[in-house]
């Protein structure tokens, strides 16, 4: 009976456990203090929290239809893609924190990223529509795989420009960051074969990828919050001293040849 | 029914592609991931790798005066050789100067949160000046390659990388005089 249901016991599972996780996350970003320092991601976790019991409610009654769900869903999802935006904005001010420079010319630089990334994501959702046989779950497919485009592409630059410049991420602001990256990247792929295979044995399976890969990035974000900070700059207070001094010898002669 | 059947191709090329996509991006987070465990700012190493390269010599390379006389005294043939070489020379210390930069980079900004306030200010200024050179470096390593290719176009000088370049150098020997307790009684009254 439980190996005949087993997709559905594990659908149910994934579904729940990072929901129920993501309430230890807030717990542990209240007692650490971050959701000071990251009151949108914090509001995100809460938002995620809050929307799962309405929506599991009316996935689990018998009298609502699909399309009343389908219209839930698509709401939600929304205000999930709006906050997560936040997010990013988030974690990118977190990370060019303290450098004036950075801040303009950084930010310039992410505007730049996120126009392309806008008019990417607007060229596929006008020229790949996706399966017309059902509307309104297509086009909901077909806005969060522009928004996870976007959102995807503007993690990934904020990753790899922080480590082409050397910047260092704080941990907990490394972590949303990663958590969300994995989160838009799936979120890519789902929503683009959602848009294109609407039957109900895919989305079933494509389904149970999405959930996994959710409770992936809950434990990634729990496993980052709670972990500590590296230890702030040890190195060039413990340079001996005379090393530190052959080292000014070098670059006074650097400096005055 | 053709136009259905291209149409659903399309769909289909398209969605594969993104799935393609997706994988990359998961692939580039999960390198990025083990690298950013890995990864420790190390001053010793970003101070040795700094002091390794030679301004003079990279000077001397971007030289206009140096390339006004080759250009005078030189067959065309023979200069765009040597032009060439002189440009892959200077393109290694500009590509070299800029790792060092990002190396000094994580230095500086893993110094701010130095639970020492002047600690924390001078990582400040190491990391600004780092950024900043490691962004003029992308610049001149453009430039540089571009004469390369074109080696008949005549140079700009390249003071603002050498200039960036020298200010870093300048932060970082004040930090050094900071860190080792001799900070000079102007520098702290600056502070």
């Amino acid at each position: 009976m439980l190996l005949a249901n087993w997709h559905r016991v594990l659908s149910l599972f994934l579904l729940i456990l990072p929901h129920a996780l993501l309430g230890v996350l807030a717990v542990v970003l209240y007692q650490r203090r971050l959701h000071r320092r990251f009151p949108c991601f914090f509001a995100y976790v809460l938002y995620e929290i809050a929307k799962f019991a309405p929506l599991f409610a009316l996935y689990a009654t018998q009298g609502v239809t699909g399309k009343g769900y389908a219209y839930a869903y698509s709401v939600s999802l929304l205000i999930s893609i709006i906050l997560r935006f936040g997010v990013i904005d988030e974690v990118s001010k977190d990370l060019f924190r303290g450098s004036n420079f950075l801040r303009v010319s950084a930010r310039r630089a992410l505007q730049f990223v996120t126009g392309l990334l806008i008019i990417v994501g607007v060229l596929i959702a006008v020229f790949a529509t996706g399966d017309s046989g059902a509307r309104w779950t297509a086009g909901t497919f077909v806005v969060n795989r522009g928004a996870a485009m976007v959102q995807c592409g503007l993690l990934l630059t904020l990753l790899l420009f922080s480590r082409f410049l050397g910047l260092s991420w704080r941990r907990p602001a490394f972590g949303i960051a990663l958590g969300l990256g994995v989160l838009t990247s799936v979120d890519l792929a789902y929503s683009a074969l959602r848009a294109e295979f609407t039957g109900r044995v895919s989305a079933q399976l494509l389904n149970l990828v999405v959930t996994a890969t959710y409770l992936v990035c809950v434990l990634i974000w729990i496993g980052y919050s709670l972990s500590p900070e590296a230890e702030p700059v040890t190195s060039l207070a413990i340079l001996p001293h005379d090393e530190v001094e052959t080292w000014n010898m070098e670059l006074q002669h650097l400096l005055r040849d | 029914m053709e136009h259905g059947a291209a149409t659903l191709a399309q769909g289909l090329t398209t969605a594969w592609t993104l799935v393609a996509i997706a994988f990359l991006a998961l692939a580039i987070l999960a390198y990025v991931a083990v690298r950013n465990r890995k990864r420790r700012a190390n001053a010793e190493q970003a101070i040795q790798t700094f002091r390794s390269l030679d301004i003079e010599a990279f000077r001397n390379l971007v030289s206009l005066d140096e390339e006004a006389f080759l250009r005078n005294n030189l067959p065309p043939n023979k200069f765009r050789e040597i032009k060439r070489q002189r440009a892959w020379a200077a393109f290694i210390y500009a590509w070299e100067a800029g790792k060092a930069a990002t190396e000094l980079a994580e230095v500086g900004h893993a110094a701010q949160r130095s639970h020492d306030p002047k600690i924390a200010v001078f990582g400040v200024q190491v990391a600004e000046s780092a950024f900043r050179l490691r962004l003029q470096t992308i610049g001149a390593c453009l430039r540089l390659l571009t004469e390369i290719a074109v080696p008949e176009l005549e140079s700009r000088s390249a003071p603002p990388l050498v200039d960036q370049y020298q200010r870093t150098a300048e932060t970082l020997f004040r930090f050094g005089r900071f860190s080792s307790g001799q900070f000079p009684a102007d520098e702290r009254a600056r502070t």
